[in-house]
């Protein structure tokens, strides 16, 4: 029996070996499994907890009628612009006050009180000045996202040998151009750390926002279930938001960092 | 005009833990022509490094004068070429395109930055290593890689702060001999910081003994070269001056 499992495994870790892809998805089968049985024995009412297959009919209709790939699009559009901002924003900012003491002396304290402020605590008065909307929701995800992106660029910055500052510039490197040759690159594993956060949070902030000021989008589609008492489509957004973010990290940020600072041997593998 | 003058030089600072001034390099003069290799050796906290971030441009010096060519030093620059104990290789970069990146700031192409930096890690017998990223190398390696990344910017003086202290004592030996040959090769001006009396003597044409800030005195290393420790270690003219600069830094 023992050999046996230990023949299935090696197995597993060679197929996973040559299809990754297979290794990513794998683990999901019990549980897929499991919710599937709890279901068919009907131990709680259908109504309250659908099956999976109810879900993947749901997925189907919805996309045929079109709305899902819409509200999709919605939360994606809705993050990406709130992301750019939120890098273009706070890896300057990040790198000023990593850079200069007077600006860090600055700083510092209001970041870390408006970072304690968190997103949802600002919607009452965003809706009050800007109404329901895309500028509330954006505003929001910049909010959510620049913190730690600002928080963890000013660590990376700090974290520079100063030997490094002294090498470029002993090399004959002008001030301006230590930024991109030495501080851009130093900081960058502990920028990924930061986007990691910010986009984490980011993403479940938009949801929130949807759910109370949307109009459309997956939080919108999630709470406008609930109106219609339809389990099957909450289960489903909740399910749409995993997938999404286990692609925005396994696909985006993961390769990136293994390519910089996984490579560079600044960041244990 | 590659040469180093060095004169009354004094640093101090104020300690705000023990809240006193401290006087960390007393009225050093020294002169090293061009092409000299010259060692400062001394014990931990003599003051050696201090001097070596001053010419380098890294701190300000309290007060005297240090030229580079006749021209004083302020802030860093790439005529002094630097050598770290602790590397400071840029981990972003390949070896390739760490040693070219001195050429790189001076505004030289690619291609032809490329060929300096071929041409010297070859020096180094590195061209194996050009594609790799420094933390794929060993120790001894990657501070090989810091001497001509060093050199292949052309300074007129390379400043060396311990660059072998770091390293185990079989590559260290190594290195001290690679070190000499290629000064033969190239025959900068060096001013090389170090506590370890052996390789001040092994590889200098002149040692400066320093303790607490001062110059004790400047012994001439008169050994043929070229250098290789397996004649050295049983050489007694070099017995007798590594025995002669213990003694003046052991009782100073």
């Amino acid at each position: 029996m023992k050999s046996f499992l230990l023949k299935v495994w090696s197995r597993y870790v060679r197929l996973t070996a040559r299809w990754p892809s297979i290794g990513s998805i794998a683990p999901f089968i019990p549980v897929i499994a499991a919710w599937w049985i709890v279901t068919e024995l009907q131990i709680f009412p259908r109504v309250f907890l659908p099956g999976p297959v109810e879900v993947v009919r749901s997925f189907g209709s919805l996309v045929y009628t079109g709305i899902l790939p819409e509200y999709l699009q919605d939360s994606m559009v809705r993050l990406a612009v709130g992301a750019f901002w939120g890098i273009a924003l706070g890896i300057p900012l990040g790198i000023l006050v990593g850079l200069s003491q007077r600006a860090h002396a600055a700083l510092w304290p209001p970041l870390l009180f408006f970072q304690a402020i968190g997103d949802i605590a600002w919607l009452p008065i965003l809706v009050i000045w800007f109404g329901y909307g895309l500028t509330t929701i954006t505003v929001i995800i910049v909010y959510t996202v620049i913190f730690p992106v600002v928080l963890n660029t000013v660590l990376g910055v700090r974290s520079i040998s100063i030997n490094m500052h002294r090498a470029a510039l002993s090399l004959g490197a002008s001030r301006a151009r230590l930024l991109w040759e030495v501080v851009l690159p130093g900081a960058l594993p502990n920028i990924i750390t930061g986007l990691r956060n910010g986009l984490g949070y980011g993403w479940r902030a938009l949801i929130a926002t949807e759910i109370i000021v949307g109009t459309s989008g997956i939080g919108f589609l999630m709470f406008d279930a609930r109106r219609a008492g339809s389990v099957v489509e909450i289960l489903l957004g909740m399910i749409i938001l995993g997938i999404l973010w286990y692609i925005v990290d396994g696909w985006i940020l993961a390769p990136i960092e293994r390519a910089t600072g996984q490579r560079w041997g600044l960041v244990t593998r | 005009m590659k040469d180093l003058i060095i004169r009354n030089l004094s640093k101090t600072y104020f300690d705000v833990y023990a809240g006193t001034q401290v006087t960390a390099v007393h009225d050093v003069s020294l002169s090293v022509p061009e092409s000299e290799f010259i060692s400062i050796v001394g014990p931990s906290g003599c003051g050696k490094s201090t001097i070596l971030n001053m010419i380098a441009g890294f701190i300000p010096l309290s007060s005297g004068e240090i030229l580079v060519g006749g021209k004083p030093v302020n802030g860093p620059g790439r005529d002094r070429g630097v050598v770290f104990q602790s590397f400071a290789l840029f981990p972003w970069r390949t070896v390739l395109e760490n040693v070219a990146f001195g050429p790189k700031m001076r505004g030289i192409g690619r291609v032809e930055r490329e060929k300096i930096a071929h041409e010297y890690l070859a020096l180094a017998k590195l061209s194996e290593a050009a594609g790799r990223y420094p933390n794929e190398l060993s120790g001894g390696m990657q501070q090989r890689v810091g001497v001509v990344r060093a050199l292949a910017n052309e300074p007129d003086v390379l400043l060396m702060d311990e660059p072998f202290a770091s390293v185990d004592a079989q590559t260290r030996m190594t290195l001290q001999e690679e070190l000499t040959r290629i000064w033969e090769a190239k025959r900068p001006t060096v001013i090389f910081i170090t506590h370890d009396v052996g390789e001040a003597v092994f590889l200098a044409n002149r040692v400066v003994a320093l303790s607490k800030g001062k110059v004790l005195e400047e012994i001439v290393v008169d050994l043929p070269r070229p250098r290789v420790w397996d004649d050295l270690n049983e050489n007694e003219r070099f017995k007798a001056l590594t025995g002669r600069v213990l003694q003046l830094v052991r009782t100073a």
